[in-house]
């Protein structure tokens, strides 16, 4: 039981971080029908950018500023370079764009710092805490807390007001949108901003927690990709249940039946949703946005 | 002045040509009703009018200013709205946040649009118990209602609608041209209709489109009046005039 509670946190923990990356997905996927495949990218950016900062000898609270400063600008960037200039053609062409934006980003990482794994220490002295009989390690628990406090802000923003509205009309008919006079161009704007955000700030989060790599962007977003389709294509509670729940499947797979193969379960629970329930968990309401 | 008006406007589907020099006018406080076939233009006029379809050339004036090749961002800032074909209303939002973002064009605090969309429900009292309801749990005369609603909400000087009544049971469609005609006591209406009794009945001035040409315009007397019109387009008997 004890054992139980213990994967439990650690799988949550490390599942929000895929909820995270996999929101990313789901807000741009809904916005520009488009899957930003560079989505893990912003992680591993937002990830080194942490570590620059910190050499340097910022404060880590700085050096956080400073990274989701930095992928609010790559954002924008994304926008302008990636999606923008692709606007008016199909999906094809800006999803090759964000597959060839994706090789941008990693082999120019990969150029300035080298393919050497680099370390990020958390962001608390004290390694955790101990309730009870299971041990709470602090940067999961600042993962947690930071990804509750998000899926409030989340759930707040695009329900409560005006301007969530005009994205969630954006991404649901851009012509109507342009026509009642939302700037569309902007709302795009602000999806990619976000969703940079976003992503940059499960790189962050977790980056202590692995090691600082050029692949990390690409493992994260492939499991947040898993979790979007497990969650329901294009759903953003389907995007944050399909994270939590795979990082807690890898997880017990992991401890109870093979350590080696743990990035497999993931994949393994795709399939199975695949092939009995491809439209997900949530998968029913996509007749809202039919 | 007219408070619109069109000139010779022409406008491509890639080798399509949808509209072949349309020119119509529409004079402040009118209700002008378009008329003719799928396919004639109708929609394309409008479409080029709120800046969807480009015009390839010809002039679209809205109080004296040209208005050809502007966004549709820009048009509806200016004071014109589209109703456009379909309804269009969002699917995943509710009643009250599609009315709501009618006002997009304006600038006004959130709270004081919410209190216009409460009044707009005064006008059509029979979707305010579903203000609350997503937009795709709608039926076609509920839709309508709300895309009046909407488009109502950016307090337009000219209102485009496209075929208000296509798909309606006959009894709603008489509830929706009973608020065109109350909308027309306050806002220039250009109406778009297959349905040419109904059309006519609320207007002013009527034109008719065929293949991207206006064939005939004048007062809807003098479009009753017109014998091989009446046939055409206005449900006579008389063989279709080519």
């Amino acid at each position: 039981m004890d054992l139980i509670l213990q994967l439990l946190f650690t799988g949550i923990g490390i599942g929000a971080v895929y909820a995270l990356v996999a929101l990313g997905f789901v807000l741009i996927f809904r916005a520009t029908n488009v899957v930003n495949f560079a989505q893990g990218e912003f992680s591993m950016v937002a990830a080194y950018l942490m570590v620059v900062c910190v050499e340097l000898g910022l404060p880590y609270w700085l050096s956080f500023v400073i990274a989701l400063a930095g992928m609010a600008l790559l954002g924008v960037i994304f926008n302008l370079g990636v999606y923008y200039p692709l606007r008016h053609r199909t999906y094809l062409p800006v999803i090759i764009a964000t597959i060839g934006a994706s090789i941008l980003l990693s082999n120019s990482v990969l150029a300035i710092y080298g393919p050497q794994p680099q370390v990020l220490q958390g962001w608390f002295d004290t390694p955790g805490i101990q309730l009870g009989p299971v041990y709470l390690d602090s940067q999961y628990l600042l993962i947690i807390g930071v990804t509750i406090l998000l899926v409030l802000f989340n759930f707040w923003f695009f329900e409560k007001t005006l301007l969530g509205k005009k994205l969630q009309a954006t991404s649901q008919d851009k012509e109507m949108a342009s026509l009642l006079g939302i700037s569309v161009s902007t709302m795009i704007m602000i999806t990619f901003i976000y969703s940079a955000v976003l992503g940059g700030l499960a790189g962050i989060l977790v980056a202590p927690v692995l090691f600082v790599s050029i692949q990390m962007g690409s493992t994260i977003a492939l499991k947040a990709f898993a979790a979007t389709i497990i969650g329901g294509f294009g759903d953003v509670a389907g995007a944050i249940v399909g994270g939590l729940a795979l990082g807690v499947i890898e997880t017990f797979g992991a401890a109870y039946i093979s350590v080696p193969y743990k990035d497999g379960f993931a994949f393994l629970v795709l399939i199975a949703f695949l092939v009995f329930r491809p439209q997900g968990i949530f998968g029913e309401r996509v007749a809202e946005k039919a | 002045m007219p408070l619109l008006e069109i000139r010779n406007l022409v406008v491509r589907y890639g080798e399509i040509e949808a509209l072949r020099g349309v020119t119509i006018a529409v004079e402040q406080g009118q209700v002008v009703t378009l008329l003719g076939a799928n396919g004639a233009g109708k929609s394309t006029t409008l479409r080029a009018i709120s800046g969807l379809a480009k015009p390839a050339s010809g002039d679209i004036l809205f109080d004296g200013h040209s208005i050809a090749g502007l966004g549709p961002e820009a048009i509806v800032r200016l004071g014109i709205s589209h109703v456009p074909e379909g309804r269009r209303v969002f699917p995943g939002l509710t009643v009250k946040e599609n009315i709501m973002l009618g006002a997009s064009n304006r600038k006004v605090s959130a709270s004081q649009i919410s209190r216009e969309a409460d009044a707009m429900f005064d006008l059509f009292p029979d979707i305010r118990a579903f203000s609350n309801a997503l937009g795709w749990t709608l039926s076609g005369g509920q839709l309508q209602m709300v895309a009046v609603a909407r488009g109502l909400m950016a307090k337009p000087r000219l209102l485009l609608l496209d075929e208000p009544s296509l798909g309606l049971a006959p009894v709603i469609v008489q509830a929706v041209f009973r608020i065109i005609s109350q909308i027309r006591k306050d806002t220039t209406v250009l109406l778009v209709e297959q349905n040419a009794r109904m059309g006519l009945s609320v207007a002013d001035h009527g034109f008719v489109l065929e293949t991207g040409r206006i064939v005939l315009g004048g007062k809807p007397d003098e479009l009753w009046g017109n014998e091989a019109i009446a046939a055409a387009y206005l449900g006579g008997h008389a063989k279709t005039h080519a």
